[in-house]
């Protein structure tokens, strides 16, 4: 960290290139979802990339994460292969998961990506048995387990910030509140709408964010990650952001007031924000910036292109990979 | 709305203390019910004293929720002595905007003042708004140098009195200083501290990395508070009411001529090189040194500056009205206001004249 900017050069376009892949991926799905050549079901992250970019550029290999339903952002922030990402929402045999997992089930234990998942609240006592083993095993790993607004009323969520408080684990709830509970507001849905107040009711220490400023994200996340590496126990991350799509693919969203959408896209674009502020403190030229969008978007063609010519999987592969060893 | 009965404003914005300081200090959390608790307490002061009518700002964070929910609960109960709670007709942005909307929008409709819960930031934006509305604060902040603890219910009740009473115009009321930065033709204000600090990004917006403080603009500085404000009071103490401030300027080397040892977040206490301090004086703008960094206001970096930007910081006198709880009910005691004679309660309009007891 130096006086004037909390990473270098090179760790700002680092950041701004993953954002921008997170974006570019989920455009690009929303358009090819709506022509219907996806199966399943993509719940996209679009609008909330500062959160997974500005807390996963402190992560490594070995920390784990336990994801949402709406995991692209996490998968791609975290380091999973784009391709593999694309192909395994294609549902192809190059898939991540070699294409039974699709958009919901994205996991690559290589990166730490400990899967996407499609029960609400699943992912928080998957994360706590990471950070767990972390401890037991003695290095200095995390677990971070990723929670929306509405899954953290989930008593799986609950009963791990009581887990990892006795256990005093290397572990981070990061709650993204992005307002909705697919279509119920945060308002109605949670009787007590600070997700640090609930921290705070274990004993953990809380901070809530500006989960579309980057810098604030990065800031806040790296003490929490900090303070669990170096002993400090558990805490809790709260982003508030903002979903730029519906809450699946196909959602009319009338529950959002009129302009809301595009409110959001004009003023609290976290691209935007973390574009004006290293160009305004010359740190970075647009002219850098504006290569990594060509290069990002490229890298997308060329992943769908790849996903699209890739095989399905065949139906002997249903028996596969139902059990491991381990 | 003046002339009418008098309407009191609430300010109770769930976003404050929520900052990094509970990570990277040992600051306190207020929890939303907590917060909807003070709110009760207020209203329970200010429906014992006579106000009727209370307007409050709106949120989504579940304070209101709670206050209505135990409004009704009251009700149930049989308990009359809440006034009428509205809530402000306002878009709500969860966050700090909010405070400032509720603040413009209670001193357009007229209210005889606002009760803040909040600390030195929500403090700020509300001051920033209101005018000529005086304020009542009661501190749920965490690096609070503005606000003081004060029991909710009797800050209330004050708050009540001045509003019913006249005659207390000329003690319940203090004025303030504020500091005015000018940043490239914005202008931001301060109530307690403007720090200068190297960081060129405003991010989780707390103070406490302090190799990167270059310099420190205080109203006031007590050396008993907490938070920035307190590295001036150390050095070199004035009060809310002496009509100058204080500037202190850090050494970052090495080797300092001394360090200081203060308390700049709960739980904290660092030691920081300075090289130098000063008076600030009312009216007289002072060019901030260095050509770029942020700049916090009251505790918490608010924007970035460099190049030809120039920011410059002046101090000024008389800038808002603040309600002074103590005076307002040493007066009422003097009074009698609260005294209850055989089921004739003593009004402001058949007070007696403030006396000493018998």
């Amino acid at each position: 960290m130096n006086d004037v900017f909390p990473l270098g050069k090179e760790d700002l376009l680092k950041a701004y290139r993953t954002m921008k892949t997170i974006r570019e991926f989920e455009e690009r799905l929303h358009v090819d979802f709506g022509r219907g050549e996806i199966p399943g079901f993509v719940h996209l992250y679009a609008g909330e990339e500062a959160a997974a970019t500005g807390i996963m550029m402190h992560l490594n290999d070995q920390d784990r994460i336990a994801s949402t339903h709406r995991g692209h952002g996490h998968c791609i922030a975290k380091g999973v292969d784009i391709n593999e990402m694309m192909a395994e929402i294609y549902g192809k045999s190059t898939g991540a998961c070699r294409g039974k997992g699709g958009s919901m089930h994205i996991a690559d234990l290589s990166k730490g990506m400990m899967g996407a998942n499609g029960i609400l609240g699943a992912g928080s006592p998957l994360a706590c048995g990471a950070a767990l083993a972390a401890k037991k095993l003695g290095h200095n790993g995390i677990g971070m387990s990723f929670t929306g607004d509405g899954a953290s009323n989930q008593g799986t969520f609950l009963e791990s910030l009581n887990l990892a408080a006795i256990w005093d684990l290397p572990m981070i709830f990061v709650v993204e509140n992005n307002g909705y509970a697919e279509s119920t507001s945060v308002d109605y849905a949670t009787a007590v709408d600070s997700y640090v107040d609930r921290a705070a009711g274990f004993g953990l220490p809380g901070v809530t964010v500006d989960g579309t400023d980057f810098f604030a994200v990065y800031e806040a996340a790296g003490e929490v990650i900090r303070r669990a590496r170096e002993g400090g126990g558990p805490s809790l991350l709260e982003c508030k952001m903002i979903r730029f799509f519906g809450h699946f693919e196909g959602d009319a969203q009338t529950y959002r007031a009129e302009g809301e959408n595009e409110s959001n896209r004009a003023n609290r674009d976290c691209l935007k924000m973390f574009r004006a502020r290293v160009t305004e403190a010359g740190v970075i030229d647009d002219q850098d910036l504006d290569a990594i969008d060509t290069e990002v978007l490229k890298a997308i063609d060329n992943a769908v292109e790849q996903a699209v010519a890739a095989p399905l999987p065949e139906a002997s592969d249903l028996t596969t990979d139902v059990y491991v060893n381990y | 709305m003046r002339g009418n009965k008098p309407v009191v404003g609430i300010i109770a914005n769930p976003v404050s203390a929520r900052d990094i300081r509970r990570i990277v200090a040992y600051a306190g959390n207020m929890q939303i019910t907590e917060r909807a608790n003070i709110v009760l307490r207020l209203l329970a002061g200010l429906g014992a004293v006579g106000i009727e009518r209370v307007l409050i700002m709106p949120e989504n964070a579940g304070i209101c929720q709670h206050v209505m929910r135990g409004l009704t609960r009251a009700s149930n109960l049989g308990e009359a002595r809440f006034p009428v709670a509205e809530y402000l007709d306002m878009a709500i942005s969860s966050s700090s905007q909010d405070s400032i909307d509720a603040a413009h929008r209670m001193q357009e409709i007229g209210v005889a003042s606002i009760i803040v819960l909040g600390g030195d930031g929500t403090h700020r934006a509300v001051v920033s708004a209101c005018g000529d509305v005086p304020v009542a604060g009661v501190s749920t902040g965490t690096n609070n140098a503005f606000p003081k603890f004060q029991e909710p219910t009797t800050v209330g009740m004050a708050v009540g009195l001045a509003a019913t009473a006249p005659e207390l115009a000329d003690i319940a009321f203090r004025s303030n200083k504020i500091l005015e930065v000018d940043v490239a033709g914005r202008r931001e204000i301060a109530l307690v501290d403007v720090a200068v600090v190297a960081e060129q990004y405003v991010g989780a917006r707390a103070l406490w990395r302090t190799h990167n403080f270059n310099e420190l603009y205080v109203t006031f500085a007590e050396p008993e508070v907490i938070g920035m404000s307190v590295l001036a009071g150390l050095l070199d103490p004035v009060d809310r009411d002496t009509p100058e401030g204080r500037c202190v300027y850090f050494d970052k080397s090495d080797n300092p001529e001394f360090k200081l040892q203060a308390p700049i977040a709960p739980g904290v206490v660092a030691e920081v090189g300075i090289k130098s301090w000063g008076t600030l004086l009312p009216d007289q703008p002072c060019q901030i040194g260095p050509k770029q960094g942020s700049i916090a206001f009251d505790g918490e970096r608010e924007l970035s500056f460099s190049g030809d930007d120039r920011p410059t910081v002046t101090l000024r006198t008389d800038a808002f009205r603040t309600i002074d709880v103590s005076a307002c009910m040493q007066y009422g005691a003097r009074s009698r206001l609260l005294r209850d004679h055989r089921g004739e309660r003593v009004s402001v309009s058949n007070a007696t004249k403030p006396q000493q007891e018998d």
